[in-house]
Order: structure tokens, then sequence, then C-alpha cells
């Protein structure tokens, strides 16, 4: 009797485990074939800028990227009466992508004449499986080259000379892309200058930036980063920046929009050397405007 | 009583093995799309779409990464993904269905498929008029067929609504082989 129990609890044991293979729909079997496919997270950020500092963005091999960077702001009792703002600060940039990892960037500011150039490499990829890749390290090395112009001598027999001045930038930014809306990017910078104006300020300085975005719609996106300065210059006052703004895509064309208290564009200059706190007293608030267009040099053979 | 369950374990396990032996896979098949607008013309193709037919059942599935599409800009990849398919919500796009009168013993038939076909989170039933070739014993589809991006609720913005098509185009080529797991 027991016997019988057994055999007829196996029966049904056996029913069940052939039922259930058969009942596993073609889907399911396709579905198997796919689990251990690993991709690299793409548009952590949607440019290759999150605003003032870079974002781990890279182009992929060919790409040129032309860049138009405004900074709008107003001067505190202007007397002059211009439409909209009184100074405005263009920086003219292009980058051209080497390949899908590597990146090589020249600018040239205006207002501060100051020309720069980095190059950009992407060291590690987020992977869509947290065990593979948790997150996305790219490097960042700038140079920035400015022209200062002394003037000595009397009133009657001036004589100017001029000096070459250079700073280096050395970044790792590390970013992470939490959802398809979230990115947070953490940023340790060192910064050199070759030579200082006032010799009781320090040639190297540290500083950390924070950065995220958050989709708001397929297209638009909010934007912020802190830049925070571990030893700031003595000689003046200085601020640690604070951007917040929005990005929106459109096609091929990027557009900035921010608010902000660094004037200046190259990374040396605007950590260490922002005078003005974030407010919305002139002339601290600075109004920025980043269009960036892509041009892809380099098309994709499809099959 | 043994000898029974011997029987019953043994002919449900043949009747397993059958219906896989009358299975054919295709691992890399093809599928393209097209937009083709005044604008800009947006082609893509994947060569990694799996796809298994139960030929005695009339039976397909198909089924793609959405990642796995290949653009000829890479700007045009990142849309995709990102703004338009949303692949980090939805990785794939699959296909169910069932081949109307299908023979398996003609060498070539042009027939009509019918089922689900699910894109971007949604499903739709479709029909898909498909040529049917057996060579060997292996059968290869091909065919095309549109679908409408609004059906997908695939949201363009109306400044780019210009450069993206209201209709795709939509080749496949599977060319299958036996089955094993």
């Amino acid at each position: 009797m027991k016997n019988k129990f057994i055999h007829k609890s196996i029966l049904f044991i056996c029913i069940a485990i052939v039922t259930s293979i058969q009942s596993q729909s073609l889907l399911d079997k396709l579905d198997k074939e796919f689990s251990n496919i690993v991709f690299d997270e793409i548009a952590t950020f949607k440019t290759t800028r999150l605003g003032l500092m870079h974002s781990i963005e890279t182009r992929k091999k060919g790409a040129l990227q032309l860049s138009l960077y405004f900074r709008y702001w107003d001067t505190p009792n202007a007397t002059g009466q211009k439409f909209l703002a009184d100074e405005v600060s263009t920086r003219y940039g292009l980058e051209y992508a080497f390949s899908d990892n590597f990146t090589f960037g020249l600018g040239y500011t205006n207002f501060d004449k100051i020309a720069d150039g980095f190059l950009k490499y992407r060291l590690l990829k987020q992977k869509n499986k947290d065990k593979k890749g948790w997150f996305s390290l790219t490097l960042v090395q700038t140079l920035s080259h400015r022209k200062v112009e002394n003037t000595s001598g009397n009133l009657y027999q001036p004589s100017t000379s001029s000096e070459d001045i250079y700073a280096f930038v050395t970044q790792a930014l590390f970013a992470r892309k939490f959802n398809p809306n979230l990115s947070i990017q953490i940023a340790p910078t060192f910064i050199h200058r070759a030579s200082n104006s006032n010799s009781n300020d320090a040639n190297n300085q540290f500083a950390i930036g924070f950065g995220g975005r958050h989709k708001i719609t397929k297209h638009i996106s909010l934007v912020s980063e802190y830049n925070y300065v571990v030893n700031p210059v003595k000689s003046f006052d200085t601020y640690n920046t604070f951007m917040i703004g929005v990005n929106w895509e459109v096609s091929d064309l990027m557009l900035q929009f921010h608010l902000t208290n660094a004037r200046n564009f190259a990374e040396d200059t605007f950590l260490t050397q922002t005078t003005n706190n974030f407010n919305f007293k002139d002339p601290n608030l600075h109004f920025g405007v980043n269009a960036t267009y892509i041009i892809h040099t380099k098309k994709k053979k499809i099959r | 009583m043994n000898k029974i369950l011997l029987f019953l374990f043994l002919s449900f396990f043949m009747a397993d093995l059958s219906s896989a032996q009358n299975q054919q896979i295709a691992r890399q098949g093809q599928v393209s799309f097209f937009s083709y607008t005044s604008v800009e013309n947006i082609e893509a193709n994947n060569n990694q779409v799996l796809s298994i037919i139960d030929y005695s059942k009339s039976k397909i599935a198909v089924s793609m990464l959405m990642r796995a599409f290949v653009f000829k800009k890479d700007l045009m990849y990142e849309h995709f993904n990102e703004s338009y398919i949303e692949s980090d919500l939805y990785p794939k796009a699959n296909f169910e269905g069932t081949i109307i009168d299908f023979d398996e013993n003609l060498a070539s038939q042009t027939k009509i498929i019918k089922g689900q076909l699910s894109i971007h989170g949604v499903t739709k039933d479709i029909e898909i008029k498909t040529n049917i070739q057996k060579n060997k014993g292996n059968y290869t589809l091909d065919g095309e067929f549109d679908v409408l991006v609004k059906d997908f609720k695939i949201n363009i913005p109306p400044i780019l609504a210009s450069n993206i098509a209201k209709t795709i185009a939509i080749k496949f080529r599977f060319q299958y082989q036996p089955y094993e797991e």
C-alpha cells in the first residue's frame, strides 16, 4: 500500500516535470540565450561637459565637436545701456575623437584670453551588469596658456614685458548612472600653476568636484555641480563654484543653459580664481549657454 | 507497476525529445529598419537576432536586443537607445506567432504569420507576409513589413518630427538550423 503511494507520487512528479518542460514557450528558450550578454552603459551624461567641468563622456571615433560657450553677466552700476547683458565671454572650442575612448580638444576664450587644450581618456566603463563594472572612470589632462603684460619703467619711458603663464589640471572623473534618469559624478582634481603672480600662493592646489544630472523628459535634463577647493589661494578671496542648469538635446545639437558664479572657462582659472559668490547680485550671477554641435566625419558601415 | 512507470516516463521523455527535434533556431538572424524622410535617412541593422520555429506546430518566436542595432552615426545609436526605444527599460523586442496554413514539406511558400509584436513595452497584433524556403531540411524565412511609430508609444518631440518617419519599414531574414539545447 505504501509502495503504491510512492509510485503514484513519483508518477505525479514525473508528469509535473515533463509538462513544465513542455509548457516552456519558444520565447523562454530564446531568453536563456541572451542572459550572458554584457553592454557598456551609454549616455551617463549627454554631452562631454556637465556645464563647467568635463563629464566622463567622450565622442565616438571620428566625431568632430564644435562648441561655443557663452557666459553673460551684468556689471554693477553700469553706465552703458547694453541689451540683455553688460559683458560676455565666449569660448570657441573644437574636439576630435581619435578613438571611442580618446579625445583631443582645443579652445580659446576671448574675455580672459586663455588658450586651452586637453586630452581625455576613458579608462573604465560602467557595464549594464553591476558585477562586471560598477562605475566609469575618465582621465582628463588640461593645459592652459595666457599672456600677462607687465608695464614697468616711468611715465616717459614705459617698457612692457610679457610673461607666459602655464597651468595644468589633472582630473579623474568617476561617474555612475544609477538609473536611466540619475547620474552622479565625482572628480578629484589636481591643479598646478607653473608660475604665480603672488609668491604666497601655492603653486599646487587640490579640488574636488561633485556633479549630477536628472532627466526630466527624454530630451531635457536638470544638471548641477559644485567644485570645492581644498587649499584656496591666500592673496585674494575666492569662492567655490556652483552651477545649476538645464540641458536640452536637439538631434545633433546640444544646448546647455545654466546659472553660475564662474566667469572663466579654463579649469584652472574657474576652479581656483572665481572671485564671486553664487547669488543674484551684480556682477555675481552669470548666465551661461553652451552650444555643442557634432559632425560625424566617419560613418559606420551597415551590412 | 514499475514497468508502467518506466514506460510512462520514457514516453513523456520521448515526446519532449521529439518536440525539440521539430524545432529549428536562427542565432544570427538579421533585422533592419529604415526611416526615410526628406531631412535625413536613418537605417539600422541587427545581425544577432534570435528566432526559433517549431514546424510541427507552425509556431515561431523572435527575440532581439535593441542595443545590438548598428547605426551609421553613433549619435543616432545613442538617441535611439536613450530617448526613443529606452533600451534600459525595454531591452528587447519580441515576436511570437503562428504561421497560417503552413506546410512543412513545401520547398517554397509564401504565408501569413499572425502574432504579437512587442516593442518598447507595447504589444500589438500583427500579420506579416513571409517567404519560407526549405533547403536540405533547413528553413529560411524572410520578409518585409511596416510599423507605425505611434503604435508603440514612442514619442518624437515636435521639433524633430520631420527627421523621423511616421512609418518604419522593417526587413528580416532568418536562416535556421536544427535546435540543440
